[in-house]
C-alpha cells in the first residue's frame, strides 16, 4: 500500500502544473482577442464612451497582462468572473448547463460500453471470420464518420420519418436534486415518468457521440482479449482441460483492466464531440455554450468554458490514473 | 535477391514501375543514388506487395488518391465557379434538387447534377472546390505540426533529464484540453490576428490565395482558414512529441547509438540520421490516419461556423448552411458528408494497412510466400 501512496502522491504532483499551465492557456486564448470587445459589449457603434471605460475597468483591460492574468485566475476561482452578455456569473451559466453535457456523456458511453465490450469478444473469439472483419470495418467507419452527418441521418430517420424521438427542448428535471444529474435523480425518487422523458430526449444524441468510440473500443477489447487468451496461464489451463467458457472468463477478467485506460481517453474524444452534437440536436449544454459565446466574442464565457473542460478531462484522467493503479499493481513504478 | 523469382500480381507490377520511375527520378537528383540504395527499392517493392495483397489497404490507397487528385484538379475540372450564383440569372435556382436543369434568363440551360445551395451554387463545384480547403489544411498541418512535434519528442527522449521534464509538462498541458475543444477557440480568436499580417503582406495574401485557388475578392476571409490551419497545429503536435518521445527512449538504448557516439558524431548527427529513421515507422502510420482525422475535424470546425465562411467552399460549411433547410435540403447535408467520410475513410484505411506493413514481420511473410509459389510451379 505504501507504493500506492507513492504513486497517488506523485501523480498528484504532476496535477498541480498542468492546472497551472492550463490557465496560462486559456489567458493566452482570451488575450490574443485583439478586436475591441468592451466596445462590442456596451452595444456597439454607438456605445457611449463611459460606459466602454467602465467595461474595461471591470475587467482589467488596461493592465499589463500579469495582472490581467491574476484577475482571470482569481475570479475563475472565486466563482466572480461575470459574463457581460448575461449580467450572470460565468460559472453559473456554465453549471446551468453542466447537468446535459454529462447527461449526454453518460448515455454515449453506455452505448460505447455495450456496443463495444461485446464486438470486441465476438471478433476475438472468431478471429478472422466475416464478423471480424465487420468489426474492423466498423471501428474504421466509426472514426471517419463526421458527428453531424450520422446526427441528421438518424434525426431523418427517427423523427422526420418515424416520429419516434423528441428533439426539442429539454426535458424536466426530477423534483429532488441529490446528484445533479438529472435522469439518476430521478432514477434515485423511482420518477419513471421524467426518467422516460430523458431518455427518449438523450439516447440518439448519446449513440451518435458514442458510435466512434464503440468501434474503436470494440477493436481494442478484440486485441487486448486475444493477448490474454495467448498467454501462458490460458496454454496451461488448456492443457488441464478446462472447458471453453471458463477459459474465456479467465482471459476475460485481464483482459478488460487496460480498457480503463481507453476509457479515460475516449471521455476526451466525447468531450471533443459534444459542441457538435449538441449543436445538431439543439441540446443546451457546455459546448453549445461554448459555441454561443465565441459567436458573441464574449471571452470571459470562452476562457471560462475552456478552462472548465480541460478541468473535466485533466480530472477524468487522474481518475483513470488512480483507478488503473489500484486494479493493476504493476502500473505503479 | 532480384525481382523475377517472385509471382507477381498485375498491382505488383504496377507497384514495381512506379518505384523504379521514383528511384530514377531520385538518381536523376542525387547522381549515384540507385547503386547504393538497392536493397532499399527491393524493401519498398515488398512493402508495396504487402500493401497489394491487402484489399482494404488497396482501397484506402484508390481513396487517398482520388481525394488528393481531386483537391488538386478540383477546382480546375469545377462546371461551376465556386461563386457563380446562379440564383442572379435564373430566379428559382436556389436549393435546386440533385439533376435539375435550369433555364436562364439569356436563355443558357445549367445542369446541377448534385443540386444547389441557398445562393444557387452547384453543389458539385463547391464540392470539387472544397476537396481543395481541405487538400491545403492538411497538408500544412501536418506538414509544420508533425516536424515541430518530432523534433521536441527527439530531443526530449535524447537528452531526457530536465529537458525532457520541461518538454514533457508542456506538451501534458496542451494534451490536457479535450482536441476540439482546444481548436474551436484557437480558430475563434486568431482570424483578426493573421488577417492583420495578410494585409501587410501582399505577396503571402497572394500565395494563399492561390493555394486555395480562391479569388482576389476573398482575400478578407482568408484569414479564417487559416486561422483553423494554425489551430490545429497548436492541437497536433503534442501527440507527436509524446509518441516520438517514447521510441526515441527505447532506440538510445541501442548498440548503434552507441556506437554513433563513441564515433564522435555530432548529437545532432544521431538523432536525425541514426534515430530517427529507426523510429519513423509507427509516425508514418500516425501521420495517414491523422490525415483523416484533420478532414473531419476541419470539417467539424468548419460545420461549427469557425473556419471558412461562404463564398469560399467548405465541406463542413455547406453542411452548416444547409442544415437550416433540413430536412428539405437533404442533398445539402447527406452529400457533403459523405465525401467528408469517404476522405477519412481512405487515409484511415490505408493507415490501418501500413500499420502492418511497416511490421517486419508480415513483409517477411509476404517475401515468403512470393518465394514458395515459384518453387510449386
Amino acid at each position: 500500500m505504501a507504493e500506492l501512496k507513492k504513486f497517488l502522491i506523485r501523480r498528484m504532483l504532476t496535477f498541480i502544473p498542468t492546472v497551472i499551465g492550463v490557465t496560462l492557456i486559456t489567458f493566452m486564448i482570451a488575450y490574443v482577442i485583439p478586436a475591441d470587445p468592451a466596445r462590442a459589449w456596451a452595444g456597439g457603434e454607438k456605445a457611449s464612451q463611459k460606459a466602454i471605460e467602465l467595461i474595461r475597468q471591470r475587467y482589467h483591460m488596461d493592465e499589463p497582462w500579469y495582472a490581467q492574468y491574476w484577475f482571470l485566475v482569481t475570479s475563475l476561482a472565486k466563482g466572480e468572473l461575470i459574463d457581460p452578455r448575461t449580467h450572470n456569473p460565468v460559472m453559473y451559466d456554465i453549471m446551468k448547463r453542466f447537468p446535459v453535457t454529462i447527461e449526454l456523456a453518460l448515455f454515449s458511453f453506455v452505448f460505447i460500453l455495450i456496443i463495444g465490450i461485446p464486438l470486441g469478444i465476438i471478433s476475438a473469439i472468431k478471429k478472422d471470420s466475416i464478423i471480424d472483419t465487420f468489426v474492423r470495418f466498423f471501428a474504421l467507419t466509426g472514426v471517419s464518420t463526421p458527428v453531424f452527418w450520422l446526427g441528421y441521418l438518424l434525426i431523418y430517420v427517427f423523427f422526420v420519418m418515424f416520429r419516434v424521438i423528441n428533439i426539442v427542448g429539454k426535458p424536466p428535471d426530477p423534483a429532488v436534486v441529490i446528484t445533479g444529474i438529472p435522469i439518476i435523480d430521478a432514477l434515485l425518487i423511482g420518477d419513471f415518468k421524467t426518467v422516460n422523458q430523458h431518455v427518449a430526449r438523450y439516447w440518439l444524441p448519446g449513440f451518435v457521440l458514442g458510435f466512434m468510440g464503440a468501434g474503436v473500443l470494440a477493436r481494442f477489447v478484440r486485441n487486448s482479449f486475444l493477448e490474454a487468451l495467448s498467454s501462458d496461464y490460458i496454454e496451461f489451463l488448456k492443457a488441464k482441460g478446462v472447458p471453453k467458457l471458463r477459459l474465456w472468463r479467465h482471459a476475460l477478467k485481464n483482459a478488460l483492466v487496460p480498457i480503463v485506460t481507453v476509457l479515460g481517453l475516449q471521455f476526451g474524444g466525447l468531450l471533443s464531440g459534444t459542441p457538435i452534437t449538441e449543436t445538431v440536436f439543439s441540446l443546451p449544454g457546455m459546448g453549445r455554450y461554448a459555441i454561443q459565446s465565441i459567436q458573441n466574442i464574449d471571452f470571459p464565457a470562452i476562457v471560462a468554458v475552456t478552462f472548465l473542460f480541460a478541468i473535466i478531462y485533466v480530472t477524468a484522467n487522474l481518475i483513470v490514473d488512480i483507478l488503473y493503479a489500484i486494479i493493476d499493481p504493476r502500473v505503479r513504478y | 535477391m532480384s525481382g523475377e523469382e517472385y509471382q507477381k500480381s498485375v498491382l505488383d507490377r504496377v507497384s514495381d514501375l512506379f518505384i523504379e520511375l521514383l528511384a530514377k527520378l531520385i538518381d536523376r537528383v542525387r547522381p549515384g543514388w540507385y547503386e547504393r540504395n538497392r536493397s532499399k527499392v527491393s524493401e519498398w517493392k515488398l512493402m508495396a506487395y504487402a500493401l497489394n495483397r491487402s484489399p482494404p489497404g488497396v482501397i484506402g490507397l484508390i481513396l487517398v488518391l482520388a481525394f488528393i487528385f481531386v483537391g488538386i484538379f478540383g477546382p480546375i475540372i469545377a462546371p461551376f465557379s465556386y461563386r457563380y450564383f446562379a440564383i442572379y440569372d435564373a430566379p428559382g435556382s436556389d436549393l435546386a434538387q440533385p439533376g435539375t436543369v435550369v433555364v436562364t434568363k439569356d436563355n443558357r440551360t445549367l445542369y446541377f447534377p448534385l443540386g444547389t445551395d441557398h445562393f444557387g451554387r452547384d453543389l458539385l463545384s463547391l464540392l470539387l472546390q472544397g476537396a481543395r480547403t481541405s487538400l491545403v489544411i492538411s497538408i500544412i498541418t501536418i506538414a509544420l505540426g508533425v516536424p515541430f512535434g518530432i523534433i521536441l519528442g527527439l530531443v526530449a527522449g535524447y537528452y531526457g533529464g530536465k529537458v525532457d521534464e520541461l518538454i514533457m509538462r508542456i506538451t501534458d498541458i496542451f494534451l490536457a484540453f479535450p482536441a476540439l475543444i482546444l481548436a474551436i477557440a484557437f480558430a475563434a480568436v486568431l482570424p483578426e490576428r493573421i488577417h492583420e499580417v495578410l494585409q501587410s503582406n501582399a505577396w503571402l495574401r497572394d500565395f494563399f490565395l492561390w493555394l486555395f485557388a480562391l479569388d482576389q475578392k476573398d482575400a478578407g476571409i482568408l484569414s479564417r482558414p487559416l486561422a483553423v490551419i494554425l489551430a490545429l497545429i497548436i492541437v497536433w503536435w503534442p501527440g507527436y512529441a509524446r509518441i516520438v518521445r517514447g521510441s526515441t527512449l527505447s532506440a538510445r538504448e541501442n548498440l548503434y547509438v552507441e556506437a554513433a557516439r563513441a564515433v564522435g558524431l555530432s548529437n545532432r548527427t544521431i538523432m536525425f540520421k541514426h534515430i530517427l529513421p529507426n523510429i519513423i515507422g509507427p509516425v508514418l502510420v500516425y501521420i495517414t490516419l491523422d490525415f483523416g482525422g484533420i478532414v473531419l475535424m476541419e470539417a467539424g470546425l468548419s460545420f461549427l461556423g469557425l473556419g471558412a465562411v461562404p463564398p469560399i467552399a467548405d465541406w463542413g460549411r455547406i453542411v452548416y448552411d444547409g442544415s437550416q433547410y433540413f430536412p428539405r435540403a437533404w442533398w445539402l447535408i447527406f452529400i457533403p458528408g459523405l465525401v467528408v467520410i469517404l476522405s477519412a475513410l481512405g487515409w484511415n484505411l490505408l493507415g490501418d494497412a501500413l500499420r502492418d506493413i511497416l511490421d517486419p514481420k508480415t513483409r517477411r511473410s509476404i517475401e515468403f510466400k512470393l518465394k514458395k509459389r515459384r518453387r510449386e510451379e
